[in-house]
C-alpha cells in the first residue's frame, strides 16, 4: 500500500483508503455514525502523531480504529437499551458497499449474506478483503492464532457461496 | 482454496465500499487543516518540557537544580531591603547578611495531572505493540520565609510520554 507519510496532503489518501477504514469501523461499532467518529478520530491521530513512525499504516489504523471503537462501545454501554436497539437497527439499514445500477441486485444479495455471517467470521473477511491485512496481521488484531484467522475466513467463503449460489431443484 | 471460492474472493474484491460521507470529510478536514494552519502560523500546540527527551533519571535532579536556581534568584529580587540604621549600629552590625535562600525553605510540592491522553498505537522497534499515552501535569513549588511569611510560588507545566506494551494494559 501506499505509504502516507509521503503525501504532503492527507486529503488524497484519505479519499482513496477512508471508506474501506470506515468499512472495518462498522464491524466493531453499532451506527454508521459512531463508525464515522470513529475513523474521524483514529485517522487525525495518525496523521497527526503516528504517520511517521513507519511500518503498515492500514494495519496500524485499523488497529486504531478497532481500539477507539472498543472504547466508544464501553462509553456507549451506559446508554439506555432502547437507543442502542434503534441505533443498531439504523446501523443494518444502511448500505455497505457502493451499489452501482448494473449490478444492483447482485450487490444487495452480497451483502445481505454478509451480513448474515457469524460475527467472527465476518469480521475476518471483511479485515482480509478491504482490510487488506495478512492473516497474521488479523490474527494480532483479533487474538487468535494465524491458522483460526484462516479457518474463519475460509468458513465465511464457503458460507457466502451456499447463499449465494441459486439452489437447482431437478 | 478451490476455484468457486476463489472466484467468490475476487466477486468481493471487486465490491467498492461505501464512499465518505460529505460530512466525515469536512470534519476530517476542519481538524487537519486547522492543525496545518497553526503550524504555519507558528503556533506550539503541544508544549513539551525541554527536558523531555533526556534521561529519566536526569529530568528530576535537573529540575530540582532550576526550582532552586530560580527560587534564590527571586528571594534576592523580591527581599525586602534592611531598614536602613544609624551609621554606628551599621558599624556595630559589620557581620555579612545571610544569603537570602537561607530564609526561604521549600515547604510544598504538587503535581497535578491534568490530562492523560491516549496517542494510539506504536510499534516497537522489536516489532511488539505499544499504546503511547501522554501525561500532562502541573507541578507547583512553594518556597516560604519563616520570619516574614512570605512565599514564592512556581508553577511549572510538564508532558511525561510513555511507551506500554500493548499486554500490560
Amino acid at each position: 500500500m501506499e505509504d502516507p507519510a509521503n503525501h504532503d496532503s492527507w486529503r488524497q489518501w484519505f479519499h482513496q483508503h477512508g471508506p474501506r477504514l470506515l468499512l472495518c469501523a462498522r464491524l466493531w461499532t453499532r451506527s454508521v455514525a459512531d463508525a464515522e467518529d470513529v475513523v474521524q478520530e483514529a485517522f487525525v491521530r495518525f496523521w497527526r502523531h503516528q504517520r511517521q513512525l513507519g511500518g503498515e499504516p492500514q494495519a496500524l489504523l485499523i488497529t486504531s480504529i478497532r481500539r477507539v471503537a472498543v472504547d466508544l462501545g464501553r462509553r456507549e454501554d451506559r446508554r439506555a437499551a432502547r437507543e442502542q436497539q434503534a441505533e443498531e437497527v439504523s446501523g443494518r439499514m444502511e448500505p455497505l458497499f457502493e451499489t452501482p445500477v448494473e449490478d444492483r441486485e447482485r450487490v444487495l444479495l452480497v451483502e445481505a449474506a454478509l451480513r448474515g455471517l457469524p460475527p467472527e467470521q465476518r469480521e475476518v473477511l471483511v479485515l482480509k478483503i478491504w482490510g487488506e491485512l495478512t492473516f497474521e496481521q488479523i490474527a494480532g488484531q483479533l487474538a487468535v492464532s494465524p491458522n483460526t484467522a484462516a479457518s474463519r475466513y475460509r468458513y465465511a467463503l464457503a458460507a457466502l457461496r451456499r447463499d449465494l449460489t441459486p439452489i437447482c431443484h431437478g | 482454496m478451490d476455484d468457486p471460492l476463489q472466484d467468490l474472493e475476487a466477486e468481493l474484491r471487486l465490491l467498492r465500499p461505501r464512499t465518505l460521507s460529505a460530512g466525515l470529510l469536512a470534519r476530517v478536514e476542519e481538524e487537519l487543516t486547522g492543525l496545518e494552519a497553526a503550524r504555519a502560523a507558528h503556533t506550539v500546540r503541544r508544549w513539551q518540557f525541554p527536558l523531555a527527551g533526556a534521561p529519566r533519571w536526569l529530568i528530576w535532579p535537573v529540575a530540582t537544580a532550576l526550582v532552586a536556581v530560580c527560587g534564590i534568584a527571586i528571594a534576592y529580587w523580591w527581599w525586602p531591603a534592611i531598614p536602613s540604621r544609624s551609621p554606628a549600629l551599621s558599624a556595630q552590625v559589620s557581620a555579612p547578611a545571610e544569603p537570602a535562600s537561607a530564609f526561604f525553605k521549600p515547604v510544598a510540592a504538587t503535581q497535578f495531572l491534568y490530562e492523560s491522553l491516549d496517542e494510539g498505537p506504536v510499534m516497537l522497534s522489536s516489532g511488539l505493540p505499544a499504546r503511547c499515552v501522554c501525561d500532562r501535569y502541573v507541578d507547583t513549588y512553594t518556597w516560604r520565609n519563616p520570619r516574614t511569611r512570605a512565599s514564592v510560588q512556581w508553577t511549572i507545566p510538564r508532558a511525561e510520554v510513555r511507551v506500554v506494551p500493548v499486554d500490560a494494559l
